[in-house]
């Protein structure tokens, strides 16, 4: 056996070596280009641009809506008596619960819908209410009286009227 | 760009829907801001101030009673109001306030859900605006802007009102009498 034929092909081969080399020769190497597999990226910028418009626009959502509620937290209505003496120029605040002529008189059902804070609340909003009714009552008796005209539903339609016009 | 663009085009526009509706909504909110006369406060000799939002409505609506012919009358004028708000301010001098003052207020009812019914001006009894806020036909909001050389007035109720059982309120409802016009006579050579 010529081993020079194992070494570089040289010389005489062997015929078992060559009935290998036919057996193996599917498997032989086959040089060809590196081809890498494609991977198709997912462009996320949309998604990313969604999601921040929708974060500001809850973030403004929430800021408007404190806002709008800031102001009303207070919920203490301060009246200072109409006399008031020059040593004292500085305003007094009053609770409206001494504003009050009439004695309350709590519904009974209303002693199982609230409890005792609540009920104080619900007191303070009660007078609250009264004294700007009261308030806005006068101002548009004023209105009425300084205008001499109609009462003010007919104010109302009268800017109807108006739009019509 | 332009391909990023074209994608964003959807959410951009869905975006761009959603604020505007926002602010729409916001502009159409009959509730006058007032904060920007809070600094009036430390200058009057008389304040009243009110805050009651839609939560302190149905509150005090619960507690009126139905059986009281007054208290029935009342509950039925505040049913289906969302905030009541004042702010008014009485002064021992003249010029406590500034034109900015009521412009911060007045600006705001130059929108366009607002109305001004009445308007009068007079040198010795001050101005009187009466504002209504319209949601389509529907009365949604009022409110009133009183000023005097002594005084600083604004009202503002948010939700429907029947002005004609607002108008018959003077002298019930056991609220003492606050003196508006006696107000207005007193003298005003104090500077």
């Amino acid at each position: 056996m010529n081993e020079d034929y194992l070494w570089d092909k040289s010389g005489q081969p062997d015929p078992q070596i060559q009935e290998l080399e036919q057996i193996l020769a599917p498997l032989r190497y086959q040089p060809k280009s590196l081809k890498l597999p494609v991977v198709r990226r997912r462009n996320y910028w949309p998604l990313a641009i969604a999601a921040t418009v929708l974060i500001a626009l809850l973030v403004t959502g929430v800021w408007l809506r404190s806002r709008t509620e800031k102001p009303q937290q207070q919920q203490e209505a301060k009246f200072v008596p109409s006399v008031v003496t020059e040593e004292t120029p500085t305003p007094v605040v009053v609770k409206n619960t001494k504003l009050r002529r009439k004695p309350f008189h709590k519904p009974r059902s209303n002693k199982r819908v609230f409890t005792k804070h609540e009920r104080e609340e619900a007191l303070a909003a009660k007078e609250q209410v009264l004294l700007a009714l009261r308030l806005t009552s006068e101002k548009l008796r004023l209105a009425q009286r300084r205008t001499q005209g109609p009462p003010p539903n007919q104010i109302k339609n009268q800017h109807k009227s108006d739009k019509r016009s | 760009m332009k391909l990023l663009f074209h994608k964003l085009r959807l959410p951009l526009i869905a975006g761009l829907l959603v604020v505007t509706a926002a602010f729409a909504v916001q502009a159409q909110d009959p509730k006058i801001q007032t904060g920007s006369l809070d600094h009036l406060a430390a200058k009057a000799s008389q304040t009243v101030d009110v805050n009651v939002d839609g939560r302190l409505m149905k509150m005090a609506a619960k507690l009126l009673s139905d059986k009281d012919v007054e208290e029935k009358e009342i509950k039925e004028l505040v049913a289906g109001i969302k905030g009541i708000y004042v702010r008014r301010f009485e002064f021992e001098a003249d010029g406590q306030y500034s034109a900015a003052d009521v412009e911060s207020i007045r600006s705001q009812l130059r929108g366009p859900s607002w109305s001004r019914m009445v308007n009068v001006t007079s040198k010795k009894d001050g101005g009187l605006e009466v504002y209504l806020s319209f949601l389509g036909e529907q009365v949604n909001g009022l409110a009133v802007l009183a000023t005097d050389d002594r005084e600083f007035t604004v009202v503002n109720i948010v939700g429907p009102i029947d002005l004609e059982k607002l108008n018959k309120l003077e002298g019930q409802f056991g609220v003492p009498e606050l003196g508006i016009e006696s107000t207005k006579a007193k003298p005003k050579n104090d500077k």
